[in-house]
């Protein structure tokens, strides 16, 4: 049967290359908006508050439990704008033409990482060492840790090293991607942001020798970031939580943390390019397509969330030792067990039960949503895993030694502080982003052209598909 | 030979792009002299261009090598400097020197790709000839590096191929 009788053309009503150009690189980026301003004022404002926060507590520290929710944050902050790059990382690799438009978004996610990356090293000061001298038994006593023999730096040096390492592979990831759109801007941008097109362009004139290699570095970052921010979710999660916690002992806390991170980063990515659309004056180039399948990524991972978090309660369900006891009680039915079940049912049930339904899934409202209740879920997850974690007192390591929960903490309400802290470190990245965005469009303006490039609408019998071509 | 001036054609349809490197290929203009310019990637070969072979792949092959090698020489020469029998298994252990053998391995190659692309890229062309704005917003350029004597032949065979513009710097 022939089957190129099945296939004819139809009108191709994307905007051509010229539009784009405009649109994207060109006259069309119009200054901010009034509400734009607006916003970004507001998040400036908020950042202002947050480093207020973090003041106050070097000013009025009480303790290591007070750390608690600036900890959270932090880690939150990881878990969302960390992961978001692998969304443009992982469909690029697997030459998936949907993702184009909304890699972008996802792999300016590292500009805030990086912000991240620096915030986190006022709470180094505030990890407890890895060893203290007890004079009842005249030796060094050394509490739990994956940093066995406890070398020289460990683990403040070494976390900002692989922090700042993430970050560094991060930017420059996002930097190689956006290369061609800077060559763009040099050639059809006006004012300040030609002059920084032409800065950052650094002589990209489009020859297959600068394809091939931008092809390869791109590659070579991208896997480069996704080792990395494996093994920061690794050591963080072990470094600013579990070993925090006298008996806690968990080999899948590192492997659900980085799991929930690409829930949270394929959730960002959504929003954004929600928001890129409604607001950005984008929506030509993101729509149905980008959310359908960001939304089946969003069900599977929120489906890994359950298995990883499942998996690892489990055993210590079934351990059932004073300690295994102590730890879930902790972390799950304990003082924070009202937080937990707000986890469960924002990171878990209720985005679960939203995305099965393909027809919320194939909308443009469906996956914001899913995905606004994974963030907060995912917020709340992380106050419950380190609020906990910084609250178990003492730092006694003769009675840390003792591998035991010494009394079950109390819950830590959060004060005027801490919602300063846990409103204006997001609104900081958030802010990085945005001004960004200023000068890098929110959607790729190569890869918009190389999607025409590759692509064309059809009618396809009696129904109309794009048909999609993979080069290499 | 020095090429003292550079000729752009700049096409609307990438067609016209292939056929105008397909008419400077017959008219004798060397390989490497002539290249095409273009908004977004194409897929290699498109346009007939001349592909530069690259060695990359070399690069982790052997860094991996060198990896492995330290990683036997590490663990075969510590535990034979300090033979103590664990578990009742061999000094040299398989085993053990596995997971040493393949961070060591993967290290080198990991190591040695970076390396090799900062090697492969080689020096930044500083002189990037003549160019046309337009080619970002999904025009085609081509390219031609020649001598004087050369430059009204490129004119040319660009103008044959239908070019909108021709630019010479």
């Amino acid at each position: 049967m022939a089957t190129s009788s099945l296939i004819a053309d139809v009108t191709d009503n994307r905007p051509s290359n010229q539009e784009a150009t405009v649109d994207l690189a060109g006259e069309g980026r119009t200054a901010a908006s009034s509400g734009l301003k607006l916003f970004l004022w507001a998040l400036a404002a908020a950042s202002v508050l947050g480093f207020i926060g973090i003041a106050f507590r070097f000013i009025n520290d009480g303790g290591r439990q007070e750390w608690g929710y600036y900890a959270a944050t932090l880690a939150f902050m990881m878990t969302v704008f960390g992961g978001a790059p692998i969304v443009a990382i992982a469909p690029a690799i697997a030459k998936a033409n949907w993702a184009r438009p909304a890699a972008r978004i996802a792999s300016l996610a590292s500009i805030a990482t990086a912000m991240t990356a620096l915030m986190m090293i006022p709470l180094l000061f505030k990890l407890p060492p890895l060893t203290v001298f007890s004079e009842a038994l005249g030796d060094d006593i050394r509490r739990t840790s994956i940093w066995f023999d406890s070398p020289d730096y460990a683990p403040h040096f070494w976390n900002v090293l692989i922090l700042l390492t993430l970050a560094l592979a991060g930017l420059a990831m996002a930097y190689l991607m956006a290369l061609p759109d800077f060559a763009a801007i040099r050639d059809h941008g006006s004012g300040w942001k030609q002059r920084w097109g032409k800065k950052l362009a650094r002589g990209f004139h489009g020859r297959p020798q600068q394809w091939e290699w931008l092809k390869m570095r791109i590659g070579v970052t991208g896997a480069f970031y996704f080792a990395i921010l494996l093994f920061a979710n690794f050591t963080f999660s072990i470094d600013f939580a579990m070993s925090l916690v006298p008996g806690w002992k968990d080999a899948i806390l590192p492997f659900y943390h980085t799991i929930s991170s690409m829930q949270a980063g394929i959730a960002f990515t959504i929003l954004g390019i929600w928001a890129a659309r409604r607001w950005g004056g984008v929506s030509k180039y993101v729509g149905h397509e980008q959310m359908w399948s960001l939304g089946k990524l969003l069900l599977a991972t929120t489906l890994l969330w359950f298995y990883f978090f499942y998996s690892s309660f489990i055993v210590f369900w079934y351990g059932r030792t004073a300690t295994d006891t102590l730890t879930l009680k902790l972390l799950v039915s304990g003082p924070y067990i009202y937080v937990f079940w707000t986890v469960f049912l924002l990171a878990f049930i209720a985005p679960w039960w939203v995305m099965i339904w393909n027809k919320v899934r194939d909308s443009v409202w469906g996956p914001p949503i899913a995905a606004t209740m994974v963030l907060i879920g995912l917020f709340f997850d992380r106050i419950r895993l380190y609020v906990a974690s910084w609250s178990a007192e003492p730092d006694n390591l003769e009675l840390a030694k003792l591998s035991m929960l010494e009394k079950m903490p109390d819950t830590v309400w959060p004060d005027v502080f801490d919602v300063f802290i846990m409103v204006g470190l997001p609104a900081f990245g958030l802010l990085g982003i945005l001004l960004v965005t200023r000068l890098v469009p929110v959607v790729s303006l190569w890869e918009v052209q190389q999607s025409r490039l590759i692509t064309k609408p059809i009618r396809f019998m009696r129904t109309h598909v794009m048909l999609v071509g993979k080069p290499d | 030979m020095v090429a003292t001036n550079s000729v752009l054609g700049l096409y609307d349809n990438p067609d016209a792009g292939a056929n105008a490197m397909d008419g400077l290929k017959s008219a004798g203009f060397p390989l490497g002299s002539f290249d095409v310019l273009t908004g977004t990637p194409y897929p290699e070969g498109a346009f007939g261009e001349y592909v530069p072979q690259h060695r990359l792949f070399r690069f982790p092959f052997f860094g991996a090598m060198v990896g492995l090698m330290l990683a036997i020489l590490f663990t075969a020469g510590t535990q034979l400097a300090y033979p103590v029998i664990t578990g009742g298994k061999p000094i040299l252990a398989f085993f053990a020197m596995l997971i040493i053998a393949y961070e060591l391995t993967m290290l080198g190659a990991v190591i040695a790709t970076v390396v090799g692309i900062i090697f492969e890229s080689r020096l930044p062309n500083l002189n990037l000839g003549a160019y046309d704005t337009r080619i970002t917003e999904g025009y085609i350029g081509v390219v031609v590096e020649c001598e004087d004597d050369r430059v009204e032949e490129a004119r040319g065979v660009l103008q044959t191929a239908g070019a909108l513009e021709i630019k010479t710097a």
